[in-house]
């Protein structure tokens, strides 16, 4: 396991469970939805992670002292989350511990949520959400769920470590990402992102409150939004608006 | 005696683009840069998330305002190259809202200031709002065609 991230334990960690990343990133998708599957499903946190890559931050959450990149967990899923953008230097060996972490708590496969940037996200009423794996069995699960696929493309940032570690590894692993905006909190497109994951990890979430506060979540998350685009400029996460040479 | 205007050479047109330049580049960096939070007590104000794209025919301004009614979002031209956004809300917000009870303040309207970094018709600027965000689209000023021999 990398040494200069660490991953410490809380609680008892659940084996053989679906490990959940929701990082921020364009639209706060993945934290807005993970935070959601996170609060809905009443996990607590089981183990957080510690760098001196990470800037010296503590959240505060009812008079106590919290890390921001925390791991929560249940019976058979554990998510993580982070209250701050990781920053582009930090961002390699904090996945590649969270990723290492996971396997060696025999994690059965990863789930990246995210989101596609797409300037005409106002036009769009229901995002659509797309599907990567790491094997061709992995493809044709995300087929027969009928997830549409991420065909050809760039992925920048968080989920692109995660997919890119747990193929080294062998581990299942898939990415949803959903149309979202690139630079301001979209609750619709977790929502999306979320119905997705219920149909492939077999739990129950409803989203019907995470719509109604949407308002509120857009406000709430405003700064961190902030923060984050600016990490998303230094990692070049524009460059998911290119188009790939080779095919 | 007549005086009459001295005809600038293309060195000091350059000078006065570079010096636009470096005026531009100081203050995308103090904005990107300086730390500041991104609410206001004294005006009561927060400041939205903002963004400028700029395409061919023209700069898109859009802004991120939930908690408003759209009939209360009002633009004005501060400078040819400056927009302000303002936008009273629909109720208003305390710190406590937030869950932070170590400040006291509450905010009724988000306000920003865009500069717009190219030479646009400020006149002919038409917006719309959806799903929460303010679009404001102004046309770009076209230069002279240049013939192709």
């Amino acid at each position: 396991m990398s040494e200069v991230v660490k991953v410490v334990e809380k609680k008892a960690i659940p084996s053989d469970a679906i490990m959940l990343y929701g990082l921020p990133d364009v639209g706060l998708v993945g934290l807005i939805a993970t935070s959601y599957i996170i609060s809905e499903l009443d996990f607590p946190e089981i183990a957080y992670a510690d760098s001196d890559l990470l800037p010296p931050v503590v959240v505060l959450h009812n008079g106590f002292p919290h890390a921001p990149l925390r791991i929560y967990g249940g019976k058979n899923l554990i998510a993580t989350i982070s209250e701050m953008p990781v920053s582009e230097a930090a961002l390699h060996p904090v996945m590649r511990a969270l990723v290492d972490w996971g396997q060696s708590k025999k994690v059965k496969m990863m789930i990246s949520m995210g989101g596609i940037p797409v300037q005409n996200r106002q036009d769009i009423k229901e995002p659509k959400v797309y599907g990567a794996a790491s094997s061709k069995d992995l493809l044709d699960f995300l087929h027969k769920k009928e997830v549409a696929i991420l065909k050809e493309g760039y992925m920048v940032g968080p989920q692109a470590l995660t997919m890119r570690f747990c193929v080294e590894r062998n581990i299942p692993a898939i990415a949803l990402l959903a149309q979202s905006f690139y630079n301001y909190p979209d609750p619709e497109a977790a929502a999306a992102v979320i119905r997705e994951v219920t149909r492939i990890a077999d739990i129950k979430v409803d989203v019907s409150q995470l719509l109604e506060k949407g308002e509120e979540i857009r406000l709430r998350a405003r700064d961190i939004m902030k923060r984050t685009q600016r990490e998303l400029t230094q990692m070049k996460k524009s460059q998911e608006y290119d188009v790939p040479y080779v095919t | 005696m007549s005086t009459r205007r001295k005809k600038r050479s293309i060195f000091e047109i350059m000078r006065e683009h570079v010096e636009d330049l470096e005026a531009f580049a100081d203050e995308l960096l103090e904005s990107t840069l300086v730390e500041r939070p991104s609410w206001d007590l004294q005006s009561c104000c927060l400041e939205p998330l903002c963004s400028v794209l700029v395409s061919a025919d023209e700069v898109v301004v859009t802004a991120d305002l939930p908690n408003i009614d759209p009939k209360n979002i009002k633009i004005e031209a501060v400078r040819e190259d400056l927009i302000e956004i303002t936008a009273k809300m629909k109720r208003k917000l305390h710190f406590e809202d937030f869950g932070i009870t170590h400040r006291q303040g509450e905010f009724s309207a988000f306000r920003c200031q865009t500069r717009i970094p190219v030479p646009v018709n400020i006149k002919q600027m038409k917006t719309q709002f959806k799903r929460g965000i303010l679009e404001v689209h102004l046309p770009r000023k076209r230069g002279y065609r240049i013939r192709i021999e």
